[in-house]
């Protein structure tokens, strides 16, 4: 068995490589001491990662990236919720085409929906900037947070709601006490889930955006117009953070998925 | 929190809320019902329908005054402009030919993933190549000029090697366009083969090698038949997202080979009566996708029923 022992462990582990080695490349660029983005690398220097730190356009762009990824998510919160009751008290033919309508985001090429979403915003009269480029973000990030409260919504057990009703809780206290606490592993994944792509979007904000940049585009247009080593350090910063949050994100709504399959054989399993 | 419901309880917003919550079925549909249907109204149909208007109009925006025409003229014209109709076709050809690729890269390592790795070890490995997933399509451009370009690390490598003719011109070409856009797509291909290859029997396999099958007899004829809902799954999502790439494309391909949507951006951005024509093609690349992948996803479905006994 050369193929199982050998050549598929060789070839993943050279696919790691192909996932990682652009990455530790780029960290590593970001300690060149020069102005320009090249190797061999001869001296090294952690100015740049102090010059980044001060660089007001990549400090603006970031907080404006922040600001809109909090916005976005907290639209998407508030309007993906109910839309999660909604569908999960639909049935038949009438939730496929509510699912489907909801997924519509997500399966159309990014350019398209962005520019729809442009000549939109121009029609109600919309300013480009940041309000526009939130709600861009959440038309995205929506289908996703839909999609994950509803599986959790689905595995919950009516009788915890039916109980709490015959003990004299009302509509409120029901959402409050019982709902939302057992929907928050979802919640909070999605929230991270809604944050991470609203701050690594690029063609909404691009088309969406008024004059000051978000960090993708700000990186986007540098690429184009020259660039240097400093550029390769804040890169550095914004991928070692997104790639926490992002796997804070997956063992959050793994461990849920774990939890959820083990109540549903009713027995601890052991992996 | 129980303290600040039982406060919260004595105000006519609260209670009023619970009233009108418990007054009838109908009422308790609106409002949950209420705000889920203006946003999709708003924010998925609207955008697109408008879309959809725009592209017959023959100008828009519209001057003071102005009274709109109607007509399909922007849409015969695309067919009329070979410049247009052939970074179309390039694109449609560029998504097949990176998402068959993205496939055969991805397979072995999604069945090594799911099936041969040692047990223990499979969660780790999964996130071991999951990780990388959420560094966004501008970062991963930046990180493949920096690999390719004449002073990149791959040249430097070469170099350091003495192979000769270096430096190889490997960046802005179609060479370091796929080779980025696999990078980018290959986590969408990933996550669907590796459920559906997880999803296997291992008696199957088993069973197969009890009986004589060779590893590769049991590749062929059990996990690809097996897998294909993962093969198909994770096509479409490649092909969809690899079709209406916009950045990537103009970061790094090359100058002569402009994708469509990159096309589409061009008209966009151009001052004038541009945004039918825009939509048109907009349009006209969505639908032309759907049915693309509509017809493949048919035709996938038929060869699957079709290799069951």
């Amino acid at each position: 068995m050369h193929l199982q022992r050998l050549v598929l462990p060789t070839y993943f582990w050279l696919f790691v490589l192909y996932l990682f080695t652009p990455l530790m490349v780029i960290a590593v660029m970001g300690f060149r001491d020069s102005n320009f983005v090249a190797f061999p690398i001869n001296k090294w220097t952690t100015d740049w990662y102090h010059e980044i730190l001060f660089d007001r356009d990549i400090q603006s762009s970031l907080w404006l990236s922040l600001r809109i990824a909090v916005v976005s998510t907290a639209i998407s919160i508030v309007v993906g919720l109910p839309t999660a009751f909604l569908v999960a008290r639909t049935k038949g033919v009438l939730r496929g085409a509510l699912i489907s309508i909801l997924l519509l985001p997500a399966f159309l090429p990014v350019i398209v929906s962005a520019i729809s979403l442009r000549i939109f915003a121009g029609k109600i009269g919309l300013e480009t900037g940041m309000l526009a480029i939130a709600l861009g973000h959440a038309v995205a990030s929506m289908p996703f947070v839909v999609i994950m409260v509803l599986t959790r919504i689905d595995s919950m057990n009516r009788n915890l709601v039916d109980a709490a009703q015959n003990l004299g809780a009302d509509p409120i206290i029901v959402l409050t006490r019982i709902v939302l606490p057992y929907l928050s592993p979802a919640l909070f994944g999605a929230f991270l889930f809604s944050m991470l792509l609203s701050f690594e979007d690029f063609v909404r904000s691009f088309f969406l955006g008024g004059f000051d940049q978000t960090f993708p585009v700000l990186l986007y247009s540098r690429l184009r117009f020259g660039f240097d080593p400093g550029l390769a350090a804040v890169s550095t910063i914004v991928l070692i953070a997104t790639t926490c949050l992002g796997l804070f994100a997956e063992r959050i709504l793994r461990g849920r998925r774990a939890r959820s399959s083990q109540q549903k054989k009713g027995s601890p399993t052991n992996d | 929190m129980t303290r600040f419901l039982v406060y919260s309880r004595r105000f006519a917003l609260y209670r009023g809320f619970n009233t009108l919550y418990m007054t009838s079925p109908a009422t308790r549909f609106l409002m949950v019902a209420l705000l889920p249907l203006v946003w999709i109204l708003l924010a998925n149909v609207a955008p697109l329908a408008q879309m959809v208007e725009i592209s017959f109009r023959d100008t828009y925006p519209l001057q003071p005054g102005e009274e709109g025409s109607y007509s399909l003229q922007h849409y015969a014209g695309f067919f009329e402009k070979p410049l247009y109709f052939r970074a179309f076709l390039r694109s449609f050809v560029f998504a097949t030919l990176v998402t068959f690729a993205t496939l055969v890269v991805v397979f072995p390592v999604a069945f090594y993933i799911s099936k041969a790795a040692p047990k223990s070890q499979r969660a780790r490995l999964l996130l071991l190549v999951v990780a990388p997933f959420w560094v966004s399509e501008i970062i991963r451009s930046f990180a493949w000029i920096v690999m390719l370009a004449n002073r990149g690390a791959v040249n430097s490598f070469f170099g350091w090697f003495g192979m000769p003719g270096v430096p190889y011109e490997l960046l802005y070409n179609n060479f370091s366009l796929s080779i980025g856009v696999i990078y980018l797509a290959s986590l969408y291909m990933l996550l669907p083969l590796y459920s559906a290859i997880e999803r296997i029997d291992d008696n199957l396999l088993e069973a197969a090698a009890n009986l004589g099958a060779s590893t590769r007899r049991r590749i062929t004829r059990i996990i690809l038949p097996l897998s294909l809902p993962g093969i198909v799954a994770g096509c479409t999502l490649v092909f969809l997202l690899t079709v209406g790439l916009f950045a990537m494309p103009v970061l790094l391909g090359g100058p002569s080979n402009t994708l469509f949507p990159a096309i589409i951006a061009q008209i966009f951005h151009k001052a004038g009566a541009s945004w039918p024509q825009g939509s048109a093609y907009s349009i006209l690349l969505t639908i032309a996708a759907l049915i693309y992948v509509g017809l493949f996803i048919a035709l996938a479905g038929r060869r699957g029923r079709g290799a069951k006994p």
